[in-house]
């Protein structure tokens, strides 16, 4: 469904609702993903939906209903539903009235036609350059080709309109040799940037370079964390900067804004319109997204808010809400941490012995308000000495407070965008003194 | 639920189409498993209700089998049209994937199934007015609130309705009613620079399938003031010891244990290489089938997907094989896998219909679906009268376990002392840390049947894209020798 459709089928379904105010979110997706393992696709799958909610409210009492059935008199079930729903809700009258905004325009390279056009035979090729490029050297590869697109379209009563189209592609892969792996990722918003050979090479590379790896002792060590790396580290305190976390204490930046807590050379944003991670300019509510500095030079700024928590805590909507009903509160959705002035490679050349991490895995809060975190390491981990990385090492576990390591870092003047299953971030390589590697592995 | 959608839906006419479609196009065989799923969640947070909603999403999931290939394609429009444009779509999607294929991974299924299961369920939800669903989380909610220290409590109801009608072109024709329940509590008390965190039951609520009859079970009210009362006392607890020592796990945090050290690991699309490059591999290996030492001798660890009560029981998995019960661990020697049609062919076995997916949108995939450990013969009581000096943990807050399912770290809520035999005082932050096999093989006694719970897990993630699968490991409190401790606070 176009942008005109998905607006003219919200309004209609507007249109329906008797509540004192109402909310319509639609919602059009499209997603198509290629997953291979060894030298075969084993999962190769596509879905397309679109799905309505309606948020009603009446007498300060809310409700929440959604379908993907389209017929009219679903449209009209769903709105009915939901105000149902809110009669029976208590009244909250903290709940301010649903808000307007004027947003603007989304960053041009947030939609790539080409991802949208994208075929189950170009998912296909990107796989194939990327598994073939393990095959030479005895390695075998597992991974993924993704592509989609998205609409979004939200409406309230009060007058707010918003709609978004997006796409999105990604793509990565483990190679494995007898002993090791590598790993490397893309996610471009426009597919034809995808480059499977070279994703293929740099984990092949990898895993070569990480055969036949040595112990090393757990303890404190120098790291430079991989882009991977590092994002899914710092993905972890992403809660933080939610006004919910904020008010609640379970915060690290609950003692207060415009205080110390990281290191002057941190600097952290939320940015939907960074280059490397175009998105949606609006929030699950259709209100702008602000373009935010949440950490500057180590000093706290500011948290994300929704219209419910700017109006709870007498603070700027920053339009950060997600779909309605949330309970988890706004979310910071484009988090960009600054980059340094030396490449990654000058950052492993002045380190006399540490470790170079790819990539983390199954990263877990310990400890919420000193945000202490647990992980492993993974598809290739290096040692370096003397500036010179000197071979592989089998993967440790570590246990580490973030907030600790971002006192003490240094980061790398490339940025890359990385991501997870549940975030997306921008961020550089970053070197940390005495990060805390708790015990090994045999592998 | 605020009314029946589906009671009377029949896909007969539809689901040929589309098996047509797909045959005409290329497909050697096809599938279609139309869902219409109904979801209610209601929570309160601090006397306010956060959430109150209800959603429908109906559509259906085509597989379609080309030159030993799969391609799946899933869209919620039901449109001759629709059908049609989506049968095709799986069928393109297969050729794609078999044009650069090296290998043949798939083959039809061996048996076909006409059939209708349905969830038992003692008391409907539907039949519980929403007003009182909502006035019961109002109160328990309420007792959260046992002192100031409490900055959040947290009460929530969970209700999922979802029926599946499965058609293959072999014949299947199999309807399936499936209701899954859960509820649970939380406070969290913020107080000494600290923040301490209960959550009852469990440490993730009380989740099975079946109707309202769980959330009596689940007593939210009658416990929400001890819950309130541990998060606040937590907080200034001593922290809990680091070093070497013995240990005793709530049945929920045994639950978990199975989760991500037997689970995880024993399903065999990990073992075959298939979730390497996000899920992980696996230690289980195939060569050591019927030879590696999992655990102690009283370690049985079975699949269960016919267990009344367990989230992943079903009459039917996903691809259409019949629920059955089969060994993973048997007197502690690793014995099975998960499996699906593919992949027990592949090692000359029968599925053990362990194939799942979250929703129509997703291709079904293996998952754990209901494990059980075995209980033991001592009450859980006893449990502690062999142990010197130990510590005895319950409610997970922090899991995490590397790619090959060994070395792992896990933390709870909470935890007491064990001195002499007897439960001592309170401690915070507790942590625990090993090696899983070693682990296993150091478990002295499993409590007995008096203390078993079947626990379920409602969002267990897997898979690209991303599925959350809803799983039950049924388990009671067990003892386990010489256990690291305190790991991520100085051990």
């Amino acid at each position: 469904m176009d942008r005109e459709q998905r607006e003219d089928l919200a309004r209609r379904v507007l249109a329906f609702s008797h509540a004192d105010q109402t909310e319509v979110l639609l919602v059009d997706r499209e997603a198509s993903l290629s997953r291979f393992t060894h030298d075969a696709i084993h999962q190769n799958v596509a879905s397309a939906d679109l799905s309505i909610a309606v948020r009603a409210i009446a007498e300060e009492r809310t409700g929440v209903a959604r379908t993907n059935v389209l017929d009219e008199a679903s449209l009209r079930d769903v709105v009915a539903r939901a105000l149902a729903i809110a009669r029976h809700a208590p009244a909250d009258p903290e709940q301010p009235a649903l808000p307007v905004g004027a947003p603007p325009p989304a960053p041009a390279e947030a939609f790539a036609e080409a991802t949208a056009r994208a075929t189950p035979q170009l998912r296909a090729q990107i796989c194939e350059d990327i598994f073939r490029a393990g095959e030479a050297g005895g390695l075998w590869a597992a991974g993924y080709a993704a592509t989609e697109r998205g609409g979004i379209t939200v409406v309230n009563s009060n007058g707010a309109r918003a709609s978004f189209d997006g796409s999105d592609a990604a793509a990565n892969v483990k190679m494995n040799g007898g002993d090791s792996s590598g790993f490397a990722e893309a996610y471009d918003t426009d597919v034809r940037r995808l480059d499977g050979t070279l994703l293929g090479a740099i984990a092949a590379g990898k895993a070569r370079e990480s055969a036949h790896p040595r112990d090393v002792e757990p303890g404190p060590w120098t790291v430079i964390l991989e882009p991977a790396a590092f994002g899914e580290l710092f993905s972890y305190i992403a809660d933080h900067f939610s006004a919910l976390s904020f008010d609640e204490g379970s915060s690290f930046l609950s003692d207060g804004l415009d205080r110390t807590y990281l290191g002057e050379n941190v600097t952290i944003t939320d940015d939907y319109a960074h280059p490397l991670a175009p998105g949606m300019p609006f929030d699950f509510e259709g209100f702008p997204t602000k373009r935010l500095a949440l950490v500057e030079h180590g000093v706290a700024r500011a948290v994300v808010t929704d219209n419910y928590w700017a109006h709870k805590l007498g603070r700027e909507n920053t339009g950060h809400a997600l779909p309605a009903p949330n309970a988890s509160g706004p979310q910071a959705r484009n988090l960009v941490v600054s980059a340094g002035s030396k490449n990654a490679a000058q950052l492993i050349a002045e380190t006399k012995r540490g470790l170079l991490v790819t990539r983390f895995w199954y990263i877990r809060t310990v400890d919420q308000k000193k945000a202490i975190v647990t992980g492993m390491t993974r598809d290739g981990t290096f040692l370096i000495e003397n500036g010179k990385l000197t071979g592989g090492v089998r993967n440790m576990r570590f246990n580490q407070s973030i907030l600790e390591a971002l006192c003490r870092c240094e980061f790398a003047s490339e940025l890359s965008r990385t991501g997870g299953y549940s975030y997306s971030v921008v961020v550089p390589a970053v070197k940390i003194e005495n990060f805390t590697f708790s015990s090994g592995t045999g592998f | 639920m605020v009314q029946h959608i589906s009671a009377a839906m029949s896909f007969d006419s539809t689901a040929p189409r589309a098996l047509d479609t797909a045959s005409a196009r290329g497909a050697v065989y096809a599938d279609i498993r139309f869902e219409v799923a109904r979801t209610e969640r209601i929570e309160v947070r601090n006397g306010v209700v956060a959430t109150l909603s209800d959603s429908t999403s109906r559509g259906y999931g085509i597989r379609a089998l080309v030159d030993g290939t799969w391609g799946f394609a899933a869209a919620s429009d039901t449109s001759d049209a629709g059908l049609d444009r989506t049968a095709a779509r799986a069928v393109e999607i297969a050729k794609a994937g078999a044009a650069i294929a090296r290998r043949r991974l798939g083959e039809a299924p061996p048996k076909a199934y006409a059939d209708v299961f349905a969830t038992p369920v003692h008391r409907d939800p539907e039949d519980v007015p929403l007003n009182d669903r909502v006035a019961l989380l109002l109160e328990a909610e309420r007792l959260l609130h046992a002192g100031p220290q409490i900055g959040v409590g947290r009460a929530w109801i969970d209700l999922w309705r979802t029926d599946k009608y499965f058609y293959s072109t072999i014949g299947s024709k199999i309807e399936q009613s499936i209701r899954q329940t859960g509820c649970g509590l939380q406070a969290l008390a913020v107080g000494n620079g600290d923040v301490q965190t209960r959550t009852f039951p469990g440490d993730i609520g009380l989740y099975a399938s079946g109707g309202w009859e769980i959330v009596e079970r689940a007593a939210l009210r009658e416990n929400a003031s001890r819950i309130a009362e541990e998060a606040i006392a937590l907080l200034s607890a001593p922290q809990a010891p680091s070093g070497v020592t013995d240990l005793v796990l709530g049945g929920s945090q045994v639950s978990l244990q199975i989760h991500e050290s037997c689970g995880h690991p024993a399903e065999l699309d990990r073992v075959m290489g298939w979730e390497a490059n996000f899920s992980g591999v696996s230690f289980l290996e195939l060569d050591q089938i019927d030879k590696l030492k999992y655990g102690s001798e009283i370690v049985t660890i079975s699949i269960d997907n016919t267990m009344p009560g367990g989230m992943a029981t079903v009459g039917y998995d996903d691809e259409g094989s019949r629920s059955v019960r089969s060994d993973i661990v048997r007197d502690g020697v690793l014995v099975g896998y998960e499996m699906s049609n593919d992949t027990a062919r592949l090692i000359g076995r029968e599925s053990n219909a362990c194939v799942r997916a979250e929703s129509w949108q997703y291709v079904p995939m293996i998952r754990m679906c209901n494990l059980s450990l075995r209980p033991g013969e001592m009450s859980f009581e006893h449990l502690f009268d062999d142990v010197r000096d130990g510590i005895y943990m319950e409610s997970n807050r922090s899991w995490s376990i590397d790619d090959h399912r060994l070395n792992f770290q896990f933390g709870c809520e909470i935890a007491w002392e064990i001195k002499n035999g007897k439960r001592g005082r309170l401690l915070k932050n507790p942590t625990y840390g090993g090696i899983t096999p070693a682990f296993w093989n150091s478990c002295d006694a499993v409590a007995d049947a008096a203390s078993w719970v079947a626990w379920g897990t409602p969002n267990c993630g897997k898979g690209e894209p991303m599925q959350s699968g809803r799983t039950t490991q049924a388990a009671s409190p067990a003892r386990f020798r010489g256990v690291r401790v305190g790991v991520g606070y100085g051990g």
